[in-house]
């Protein structure tokens, strides 16, 4: 083991390493701060660079993407009271009080801290925990991994606001958007439609980039006219003693907390951020100052999602099955790059395996260099006016796409998908599930057959396996109780309304 | 009959997802497979059929935002028009020249008025990125009718 993190050290230390990690960290944070844009947007925009590329490379480019928009949504937070996304939102609470109150530095330094903090303590969790699964992973079966994705699938959907049976149509869908092309196992033409652009399916890029980037454009463009008008005088950045001491027991209690619901499929980061600022708020001597500007309030929800960022990358790196969208388009970069992360990954591309992990303790410090003096610099992007900015990521979006199959075919998919993406935001239906379902769709599909092969079309493979048969339970059980809770809860009120 | 958003819609659901079950049938069986490439298929198509009905029948629980003022839909259908025409004439006239009518165009209908800086951007940013691909990153862009 000690032979891979040094190995990692040496590709993430390399002059090269530390360029690629630096502008990965810079953009992400830029993406990251502009309100709308979150992460998924800010990876897939990014991952036409790395075609090409060398895939270690690529990955610490893309890595630096990812935990650099989770820095940079607390900047628009704070500053706008416009978060990125969803995991950003309780940073708000705290944030944007405290910049109203003038002191808007104060507040991105406890937020950068904070997140340097929780990322920093996952990844060092990160690195011992992930070799451990990796290696219980090997003696996975098809069986294993299709109950395993399965029980992905169904905490995403569980996880995701708003109604459960939404989420489980967008999951669906995804899937059956998956089954679109040449099957592989019998060289069956599915729902091709005689299109011989739809042979190969339909890109991954295509589905993230439409239904997070465009669809995003889409409530941009309704909200075009906000921009500007943030608080520009950030006050000092420096903490007092006293403050430091206040915010040290939520960052340390939270950046683990943070990083265990990270390692669970289908949490991630927004359930992490809002837990970690109830709990925080319930176990405070304060709790009063909650809402209005807390200290604690602030620096818990920024730990917890950071380290949650970073925990969902044991699930990646080691099974190769992302738990979020975020890193679901993480696992579609790589295997863009020609790699399949899973167990075997940490064997036969250690340079990718600790390369990421590596870069991630340096990303970390990088990114705190990043925030704190620079931030009243980097806050400038909000300045940039919305409607320039929208016709800009269009185009890096169309881009993208084209950069697949250098057809315009795919373009107008995106556009297809742009137009479902935003359909979906209106009626609530989440987009995590589907672009999850799609990315493991093709893999959920060929582990099932292959399970089923072995058993010879037996599905008591599925029951006699142990590991399988209680992922199989989870997922039942993450499906069910919601319901039967609801359920419940629907029963008491009405006998209360009729006791009166 | 069809009062709320959500029977509407597991409407329309149910309609794909019986369509999707009629097309996985209908395709073509491979003998030599104990699990034939429609067995998938098959199951989510049932698998939507049952979670639109599932969705016929739940309330819909939260409130409608305020419906979108006609302008604002117009402003994206016109949006809309704009990607799709650089879209057509991406592969036409070029990366540079079709990307530089997008920006210029584009950010002026949605409200950008400053025509100096917006004609420096438009003209600078296509530029930029394709020099960016074609030279750095060898990913080759359209080049249409630009000379180089």
């Amino acid at each position: 083991m000690f032979e891979g993190i040094f190995t990692g050290f040496q590709v993430a230390f390399s002059l090269e390493g530390l360029v690629f990690v630096f502008i990965g960290a810079l953009t992400g944070t830029l993406i990251g701060m502009i309100p709308g844009l979150g992460p998924i947007t800010a990876i897939a925009v990014m991952i036409p660079i790395t075609y090409g590329m060398d895939p270690a490379f690529a990955m610490l480019l893309m890595a630096g993407v990812y935990y650099g928009a989770a820095y940079g949504g607390a900047a628009s937070s704070i500053l706008l009271n416009a978060p990125g996304e969803s995991m950003s939102v309780p940073t708000t609470f705290d944030g944007y009080p405290m910049a109203k109150q003038g002191k808007a530095g104060k507040a991105l330094a406890i937020a950068a801290i904070a997140s340097f903090v929780g990322g920093t303590i996952s990844v060092v969790l990160l690195t011992l925990f992930a070799p451990f699964l990796a290696r219980l992973a090997l003696s996975f079966g098809p069986a294993e991994y299709f109950a395993l994705m399965l029980m992905g699938l169904m905490m995403i959907s569980s996880f995701s606001e708003g109604s459960t049976v939404k989420a489980l149509i967008s999951a669906t869908l995804g899937f059956m958007i998956a089954t679109i092309g040449i099957d592989l196992q019998t060289g069956t033409r599915r729902f091709t439609f005689g299109n011989a652009n739809l042979l190969e399916g339909i890109d991954f890029l295509v589905i993230a980039l439409g239904l997070f980037a465009m669809a995003e454009v889409s409530s941009l463009i309704f909200e075009r006219r906000q921009s500007g008008n943030y608080t520009s005088k950030l006050g000092s950045l420096r903490l007092n003693g006293e403050e430091v001491k206040e915010m040290t027991g939520p960052t340390l209690r939270q950046s683990l907390v943070g990083f265990v619901i990270g390692v669970l499929p289908g949490a991630g980061g927004t359930i992490a951020s809002f837990l970690s600022y109830i709990t925080e708020k319930r176990i405070s001597k304060r709790p009063h100052e909650f809402g209005k500007g807390s200290i604690a309030g602030l620096a818990a929800p920024e730990a917890a999602n950071n380290g949650a960022s970073t925990g969902s990358f044991v699930p990646l790196l080691s099974l190769g099955i992302p738990g979020s969208g975020t890193t679901a388009v993480m696992l579609g970069a790589l295997i863009v790059l020609g790699v399949q992360p899973g167990p075997l990954l940490m064997n036969e591309h250690p340079e990718i395996f600790w390369g990421v992990i590596a870069s991630m303790y340096i990303g970390n410090v990088i990114l705190l260099i990043l925030n704190l003096p620079l931030i009243p610099y980097l806050s400038r992007i909000l300045k940039i006016p919305r409607p320039m900015l929208i016709s800009l990521i269009i185009v890096f979006c169309v881009i993208g796409v084209y950069g697949i199959g250098f057809n315009t075919f795919d373009l107008y998919l995106l556009v297809f998908f742009g137009i479902i993406g935003y359909f979906m935001a209106y009626f609530r239906f989440p987009a995590a599930p589907m672009l999850l379902a799609f990315i493991l769709g093709d893999l959920m599909e060929q582990s099932l057959r292959q399970a089923l092969t072995i058993s010879n079309g037996s599905l008591w493979i599925f029951v006699e396996k142990p590991i399988a048969f209680s992922l199989l339970l989870i997922s039942f059980l993450t499906f069910i109780v919601p319901l039967i809770r609801n359920w419940r809860r629907k029963q008491l009120t009405k006998k209360l309304e009729r006791n009166g | 009959m069809f009062k709320s958003a959500n029977k509407k819609i597991a409407v329309f659901l149910a309609i794909l997802a019986f369509s999707y079950i009629i097309a996985s049938i209908r395709l073509p069986a491979y003998p030599y497979v104990p699990v034939d490439s429609d067995a998938v298929p098959i199951s989510l198509g049932f698998i939507l059929l049952i979670l639109s009905i599932l969705l016929f029948f739940v309330k819909d629980n939260h409130q409608r935002d305020k419906k979108l003022p006609k302008k604002e839909i117009a402003v994206i259908l016109i949006a809309l028009g704009f990607v799709l025409v650089y879209i057509m004439l991406f592969e036409i006239v070029g990366f540079v020249i079709a990307t530089a009518l997008f920006i210029l165009t584009t950010s002026r209908f949605l409200g950008y008025r400053n025509w100096l800086s917006n004609v420096i951007v438009s003209i600078s940013v296509p530029l930029v990125i394709y020099l960016l691909f074609t030279q750095f990153l060898k990913i080759q862009l359209p080049q249409g009718l630009l000379p180089f």
